[in-house]
């Protein structure tokens, strides 16, 4: 796999940093926003590889994002990844229902999130 | 959320180092031990609902490896589960208060960690518009701290480094208690 563009939407600045040095360290353009809103704003300019998107934001969550991602024909396939610090069954599978490709629990493993970016981009 | 008062006949948790609690139940105390890590007291007054957590290190170094057995122990992680479950349980940003407690520089060789663990702390709530009413950080006493979530209600204790029993500071959750960036591909 080369090296592909990710978005990653979360309201922490802390966790954005966090996440963006581990996924510039795997060789990845990356991408910030702070909520969902931000989200879209910054996907209607562009299209990226992946978005890995957080689920408790303040303006619009995580489930929204990928509900408004899914009906836009552009955005039908894209994987989406869910990262948060939830795991409860009920937050899964509206996830999936919503249109996730998967889920990934924080904190995160670095070597893990990098095999779910290639298992979802492949 | 105010700062008086003595806590009798109470259920007392313990918040370890990488853990935190949120609770409305009128009869639970959180307790910690602080030196130079931070706890963060919030409370609601509009759900009647509170909750602590306990953090060791603000962020990893520049450059530093992210070692994810030991990523429950930053302020990041910490501050998001404290957040993300009082959130869940009904509380709002906007009607949260915030106290910071902890971060003493007890050694001279970790001086740093404790100011910045505090700095982290308030740059954290003051970015994610949680109002701070209460500051208690640096200076080179441990803190023992009790916070009543269902009231608000804080007494922190500053204690002379000398006299902290070995047995005082609450000892390091095992990190491996929870999963670590468990994945599921739907």
């Amino acid at each position: 796999m080369g090296n592909i563009t990710i978005l990653t939407v979360d309201d922490s600045p802390s966790m954005r940093a966090l996440l963006k040095h581990a996924l510039l360290g795997q060789g990845h353009e990356v991408h910030v926003a702070e909520d969902g809103l931000c989200a879209l704003d910054w996907l209607n300019r562009n299209i990226p590889d992946l978005v890995i998107t957080d689920i408790n934001m303040p303006n619009m969550d995580g489930f929204g994002l990928i509900e408004a991602l899914r009906s836009q024909d552009r955005y039908r396939d894209m994987p989406i990844l869910v990262l948060s610090t939830e795991s409860s069954d009920d937050k899964k599978a509206r996830a999936r229902e919503a249109g996730a490709t998967g889920w990934i629990v924080k904190p995160f493993d670095p070597d893990k999130l990098a095999a779910a970016v290639r298992r979802v981009t492949h | 959320m105010s700062g008086t008062g003595l806590l009798q006949d109470v259920r007392r948790i313990t918040v370890l180092q990488g853990s935190f609690h949120v609770s409305d139940a009128e009869d639970v105390v959180l307790s910690t031990v602080l030196g130079s890590c931070v706890s963060i007291c919030l409370f609601d007054p509009a759900i009647s609902m509170g909750g602590m957590n306990h953090f060791l290190l603000a962020e990893p170094g520049e450059g530093h490896e992210i070692d994810p057995l030991k990523q429950q122990l930053y302020g990041a992680f910490a501050m998001e589960q404290l957040i993300n479950e009082m959130l869940k349980l009904g509380a709002s940003r906007s009607t949260m208060r915030a106290h910071i407690y902890g971060g003493a520089n007890i050694h001279q060789a970790m001086a740093r960690i404790g100011s910045a663990n505090a700095r982290f702390a308030r740059r954290f709530l003051e970015d994610d518009g949680i109002s701070i009413s209460l500051e208690d950080t640096g200076g080179s006493d441990a803190r023992r701290l009790d916070l009543k979530p269902a009231t608000g209600q804080v007494r922190c204790k500053h204690i002379a480094t000398a006299d902290v029993p070995r047995n005082a500071l609450p000892p390091m959750r095992a990190v491996t208690r929870t999963p670590v960036g468990d994945v599921e591909l739907f």
